[in-house]
């Protein structure tokens, strides 16, 4: 083994490159091969170049409350985290099974609510998600599909096995650093990549764009798409760019588009110009201001009336964050049994849910060994992290558990699997997570790989990039380099 | 009892208005007690565009959009209803407020989901404020669900003062329930709320009431514009409007406009407009009796 990983440490954490033994798993064999021949001042160049580039090319991301300035860029780690193709196959299985089992329960939650009549779901939980849009049932979204564009969330226990942590049917964000950084290790180690038989990431943004236009209207054949962002203020507006340029289509801001007729239009220099089909990176909440939040200058007035007449597509739909509620979270697995007939293949972590009286007291009475998260907060904010919490702080959060219920739900802690990471001029284990992005389309598709998330503080389980969190690039290795799947075959017509 | 109602709203700019799109609720509903017979909509200036569809609560929703420059813009609707009195189940005979609030805890019969729906906290009734406290006198031990519900809007009608200068649209609720005043939307609201904290279902109502009362009686509060009242749920019988304002079960002087979980659902006339400068609002309600 190389030099680099001399005083490399598991400690008791499931390592997903070396095993209890200390020995590399097979998978990470090549890789380790080739860059475990650099000296730690070789490793170290290459680490600051890819920094130097990131923030040349304003790979960057907005803290939100941090006086260090708004803008950093997005720490990256050099050393890929490498999935082997078994692996793959039934992350893939699992996502594709979860999404479809999500769009479903969408679609019948704003519809006829069978899953609540026939008493698989109870109904408090849904109608009281905070993100349920009643006044939103009863209308047609195209296909049928609500989700089309999911970041789902997945860890690695003590053990090696996967969970879902949560679902992002809203607007996840991360795709562009997963493309970012795949164009970093390539630069870091030319060659490489070649030699190893690697799924691609780059076809991204054809996918992204094929996802899109499945949604416009019928009988447009050649539809308008545009990338609506809230504006440059927003923590994800590189993304918003990036994945505009990716597809080559415009990115506007709500004051760009204008109602007429029910249809939608882009103010260009040549004059109005239709859109069938708009990537949405603003909340349900900021949308329409004659819908929804009254006060919102970021979007667009009579959008929905568009929606609803089947003139301009949206993704993702409205009304989403139901499934991103984390006591709704909890029923996925039933959602599944009920419309699939299937066990879940990916399975959920344990979940309380506050709003059960025996559980909330189980979870009251158990803080120290809990993580306590708010129902509709994400990005790491709005959660108790039980062990590592102050008596006074645990305290507090009980409070505000008791007053509202409905608001929390616990997870116990999970001893998240651990990446080597390279600190200053050596490598140590680090907590990670793994973000892929499922598109759906004509049909459902799974981007291989992802993005890594990484805790980059010492101990901490939380990978958030709004806490700080740093990623790696993800490597989805396939056994045969002849018998991989092409990413960007065409549809079947 | 049929009466011929209209309802005028009026915007004026102080500058041109590019492009405006408003969304009304506007037509009297069809319920048991009330027919609405004719409706109609009329514009100055005209819309370029005008759609209706019918939102999830029933409510008839008319979305118009004005795209050439104006000054000044104005809704006006004209309907005639018929009402029939509303049969009212004696409040002592009906069923324990808790076994109510029972019946809409999980699992939650079929046939009650959609007054479950009324249940939870809404977009301008979030559940954390101290309302249980205010609910609790009227909802003594095994006391029947409506003569709570009565003694609740008796309650909020002798302690609250109505006073349209107190509160504005966007007043919050505790607000209101701290300056004891108020007028009818923050009644009808502080009504909902009171119910729900007690687990019961309660919804918003959106009407008007006859102008002019008949001979000898009072006129009523509310009368020169939309009134607003609130509605709560008696198994075996259905929904049961009252009307804190005025102290009443509604009947014959009440006609219902539209229905939804608080004033967001069913705000009579809401716009989104480009340019304009600052605007005022006048709006004008005339309810006559029809003599047959």
């Amino acid at each position: 083994m190389s030099s680099l990983f001399n005083d490399y440490q598991p400690e008791g954490f499931f390592d997903e490159v070396f095993s209890k033994s200390g020995k590399a798993r097979p998978h990470y064999g090549a890789m380790l091969d080739s860059i475990g021949s650099l000296t730690p001042s070789d490793y170290s160049t290459r680490q600051k170049a890819v920094d130097a580039a990131f923030l040349r090319q304003g790979v960057t991301f907005t803290v939100y409350g941090d006086d260090q300035g708004t803008e950093r860029i997005f720490p990256f780690d050099l050393m890929p985290r490498i999935i082997p193709q078994r692996e793959w196959e039934t992350i893939e299985a699992g996502l594709i099974q979860r999404i479809t089992a999500l769009n479903l329960f969408l679609n019948d939650i704003y519809h006829g609510q069978k899953i609540i009549t026939d008493k698989a779901v109870p109904a408090e939980l849904v109608l009281t998600a905070s993100h349920y849009r009643p006044e939103f049932r009863g209308i047609k979204v195209p296909h049928g599909i609500y989700i089309h564009i999911c970041g789902t969330d997945l860890v690695r226990d003590g053990k090696g096995d996967y969970y879902v942590l949560e679902d992002n049917g809203r607007c996840p964000s991360g795709a562009s650093y997963m493309l970012e950084n795949r164009n970093a290790m390539k630069r870091a180690f030319p060659g490489l990549l070649q030699q190893l038989p690697v799924r691609p990431v780059d076809a991204y943004g054809s996918m992204l764009r094929e996802t899109l236009a499945h949604l416009a209207p019928s009988g447009v054949l050649d539809p308008a798409i545009v990338v609506l962002t809230p504006g440059i203020y927003n923590s994800a507006y590189f993304e918003h760019c990036y994945l505009a340029k990716q597809m080559g289509v415009p990115i506007v801001e709500g004051r760009d588009l204008i109602l007429r007729n029910d249809r939608v239009f882009m103010r260009t220099t040549k004059g109005l110009e239709q859109v069938h089909v708009i990537y949405r990176r603003i909340d349900d909440d900021f949308l329409d201001p004659q819908v929804f939040r009254k006060d919102s200058l970021l979007g667009v007035p009579g959008i929905i009336n568009a929606y609803r007449k089947g003139n301009v597509a949206l993704a993702n739909s409205i009304g989403t964050g139901v499934a991103d509620d984390k006591a709704v979270y909890a029923l996925v697995p039933k959602m599944i049994k009920y419309y699939l007939d299937q066990d879940p293949i990916l399975p959920n972590v344990e979940t309380f849910l506050g709003v059960e009286p025996k559980e909330c007291s189980y979870i009251l009475d158990n803080l120290d060994k809990l993580v306590v998260k708010a129902v509709n907060e994400s990005g790491g904010y709005g959660m108790l992290m039980g062990p590592h919490a102050s008596k006074k702080e645990r305290a507090e959060f009980g409070e505000r558990i008791k007053s509202n219920p409905r608001n929390y739900i616990a997870q116990p802690v999970l001893q998240l699997s651990r990446h080597p990471v390279f600190v200053d001029d050596h490598f140590e284990g680090r907590h990670i997570d793994l973000r892929p992005y499922v598109l759906c389309g004509d049909r459902v598709r799974v981007v291989p790989g992802g993005l890594t998330r990484v805790a980059l503080k010492k101990g901490s389980l939380v990978v958030n990039s709004s806490q700080g969190g740093g990623s790696k690039d993800t490597w989805v290795l396939w056994d045969d380099p002849l018998d991989m799947p092409a990413e960007t075959t065409p549809p079947a017509a | 009892m049929k009466y011929r109602i209209t309802h005028r709203t009026t915007y004026v700019y102080s500058s041109r208005v590019v492009v405006s799109h408003h969304a009304a609720r506007l037509r009297p509903r069809d319920t048991e007690t009330q027919r609405c017979q004719e409706f109609s909509l009329s514009f100055d200036p005209e819309p370029d565009l005008l759609t209706e569809h019918t939102d999830s609560f029933g409510n008839l929703v008319s979305c118009f959009s004005v795209q050439k420059l104006h000054k000044q813009f104005e809704v006006i609707s004209r309907s005639l209803v018929s009402l029939t009195p509303v049969l009212q189940p004696d409040p002592l005979q009906t069923p324990p407020w808790e076994s109510v609030a029972a019946m809409f805890r999980d699992p939650v019969a079929v046939d009650l989901l959609d007054p479950c729906q009324f249940v939870f906290g809404s977009p301008l009734l979030i559940h954390e404020m101290p309302l249980r406290e205010f609910a609790l006198p009227s909802f003594t031990k095994g006391r029947p669900v409506l003569a709570a519900t009565a003694d609740l809007c008796r309650r909020i009608y002798r302690e609250f003062v109505f006073d349209p200068k107190a509160t504005t649209i966007s007043t919050p609720l505790n607000e209101v329930l701290e300056k004891k005043r108020g007028v009818c939307q923050d009644f009808a609201h502080l009504a909902i709320a009171s119910l729900r904290a007690m687990g019961l279902p309660a919804r918003y109502i959106s009407g008007y009431l006859r102008t002019h009362p008949p001979a000898g009686k009072p006129r009523l509060q509310g009368v020169d514009a939309s009134h607003a009242w609130a509605s709560c749920f008696v198994p075996g019988f259905g929904w049961v409007d009252f009307d804190p304002t005025n102290n009443c079960f509604t009947s014959l002087d009440h006609i219902t406009v539209a229905i939804g979980r608080d004033f967001s659902d069913v705000s009579p006339v809401r716009g989104i407009i480009t340019g304009g400068g600052r605007h005022t609002v006048g709006v004008g309600v005339d309810v006559e009796p029809v003599v047959s």
